[in-house]
């Protein structure tokens, strides 16, 4: 749908939205992050399509050992399905926090080295309050992308160019938060403690 | 810190009290002993003890603690009326109590009133300034409000004269990883690796900020470190065991070309990489292909 507008779009599955908000509310007394997962639109060369997420840590976000080895152990997975990292998840530790920090920005710019175009998605606390009033049905997250001057700059709201792949995701997250799904959820934290846990989480749908 | 035994214990607690099993008491006991945080838990049992006047009279003077542990589960709940109420009762009980006024801060913090909560707990420490409660409640007002700096100039003035503290030594850790402030983060492990030198997760948390700072002599040391905590945790620790795999492929991508023959480094890799083999094996089988792939990439012979 030509709107003239060259700038990179990004779908976002049902699967990966709920998976990466449901982390966040397990943990919500820590920051948290993930990683996007998925592949340029065959149609449009201006859209990435984000199928999946895997959910990382809830705790010592800033440390490298355990990135880089749930990094490696996530593209050895996804690379043979034809799917890469394409984006960055992140959710402050405070609620009234809608700053875009240093890790967040470092390991987006990691991410981007190898997907350019590789937004940074950052949980938006107060649409998720917002949730609830059931009114709203734009992703309850911040899209970033970088720059010219490699700047991670936020995309204006209403801007659309964050796209829920099925329109009603809110409202099966709503019903996932009822009851009480996110305490299903498995992240590469919980892996490392307990290696029968999977971070792909199979059956959490 | 919680043992994996004591864990288990309370999970089975929680789960025989949550159908209906009994054993709320015991629950909320083993909770503040160990100083967990299950607020939701904590808040709909020991409400319901609360609520139920025979029960509660049969507590005798423990009452007033099962309020103080409703009241904070409250708070951290967000459930303001219930915890105000709580306060309340122990405000009429105990008129002259400070600890009912520290309590009383707390609310305000839950309220997000942080102001008047610095307010109150300045003027505890006004009168009490040894109070290590009150001045780790300030830390967390200033930690809440995102001011970061005046945080850990708090934190690192209450570890000069608290310097056995090791909670704070490690909360100041974390913010200083939060900030990057990696060095930083690795003096206050540093600190604490010499009060505890026998505690695993102090040497796997160096060895994490060692290898995050990088460098040939850092990793160097981070392997140390990644070392001692496998022989401290019997080879089980298995981000111990990764960060050594990690730490040995670096190292070598970094003494290329230097003529450096790194035999005592390729044969923890290789030995560290086969005790992960072994544990995906028997634990998480449908991973084993994946890990085995990713050591490999790592140029991890075994």
């Amino acid at each position: 749908m030509g709107n003239g507008d060259d700038q990179p779009r990004y779908e976002i599955s049902q699967a990966a939205y709920i998976k990466l908000v449901l982390h966040a509310i397990k943990h919500s007394t820590s920051a948290v992050n993930g990683v996007l997962l998925g592949r340029p639109s065959s149609s449009d060369a201006s859209l990435t399509e984000i199928s999946d997420a895997v959910p990382l840590f809830h705790s010592h976000l800033g440390l490298l050992p355990n990135l880089e080895i749930s990094l490696i152990l996530i593209e050895e997975y996804y690379g043979g399905k034809g799917l890469s990292v394409v984006g960055y998840f992140h959710a402050n530790e405070r609620y009234n926090d809608s700053e875009l920090g240093g890790v967040a920005r470092n390991i987006g710019d990691h991410i981007y080295r190898y997907f350019p175009n590789a937004p940074i998605l950052l949980l938006d606390n107060k649409k998720v309050e917002a949730l609830e009033k059931g009114k709203d049905l734009s992703p309850v997250m911040q899209l970033y992308t970088r720059d010219a001057s490699k700047n991670w700059k936020l995309s204006p709201d209403g801007g659309s160019r964050l796209i829920l792949k099925e329109p009603s995701a809110n409202v099966v997250l709503m019903d996932y938060i009822s009851s009480e799904k996110w305490r299903d959820i498995v992240d590469f934290d919980e892996h490392l403690d307990d290696i029968s846990r999977d971070w792909l989480n199979p059956d959490l749908f | 810190m919680v043992t994996k035994t004591e864990g288990t214990q309370l999970d089975d607690l929680e789960n025989q009290v949550d159908n209906g099993g009994g054993g709320a008491w015991e629950y909320l006991c083993l909770v503040r002993k160990l100083k967990v945080r299950r607020s939701e838990k904590v808040l709909k049992h020991g409400l319901a003890l609360l609520n139920d006047p025979k029960k509660r009279s049969s507590l005798g003077h423990d009452e007033w603690t099962l309020y103080e542990q409703v009241a904070v589960a409250a708070m951290d709940s967000q459930s303001l009326d219930v915890a105000k109420d709580c306060v309340k009762v122990l405000r009429k009980q105990f008129p002259e109590s400070k600890r009912v006024g520290k309590l009383e801060g707390l609310l305000l913090e839950a309220k997000g009133s942080w102001a008047e909560a610095e307010k109150a707990y300045s003027s505890f420490l006004e009168e009490n300034p040894f109070d290590q409660v009150v001045h780790k409640r300030r830390i967390a007002v200033a930690k809440a409000m995102g001011n970061m700096s005046t945080a850990i100039e708090l934190l690192s003035k209450y570890l000069d004269t608290f310097m056995a503290d090791h909670d704070a030594w490690r909360e100041l850790a974390e913010i200083y990883i939060t900030l990057q402030m990696y060095k930083q983060a690795a003096f206050c492990y540093e600190e604490l690796l010499l009060s505890q030198p026998t505690n695993a997760l102090y040497h796997l948390a160096y060895a994490d900020v060692l290898y995050t700072i990088g460098g040939l002599e850092n990793l160097q040391s981070a392997r140390k470190y990644y070392s001692s905590t496998i022989s401290l945790t019997g080879g089980k620790n298995r981000r111990a065991l990764f960060g050594l795999c990690l730490c040995s492929s670096a190292i070598a991508q970094l003494s290329k070309g230097r003529n450096k023959e790194d035999k005592d480094g390729s044969e923890l890799q290789s030995l560290a990489a086969a005790a992960l083999q072994k544990d995906y094996k028997e634990r998480a089988p449908e991973k084993l292909p994946l890990l085995t792939a990713a050591l490999k990439s790592l140029k991890v012979s075994s």
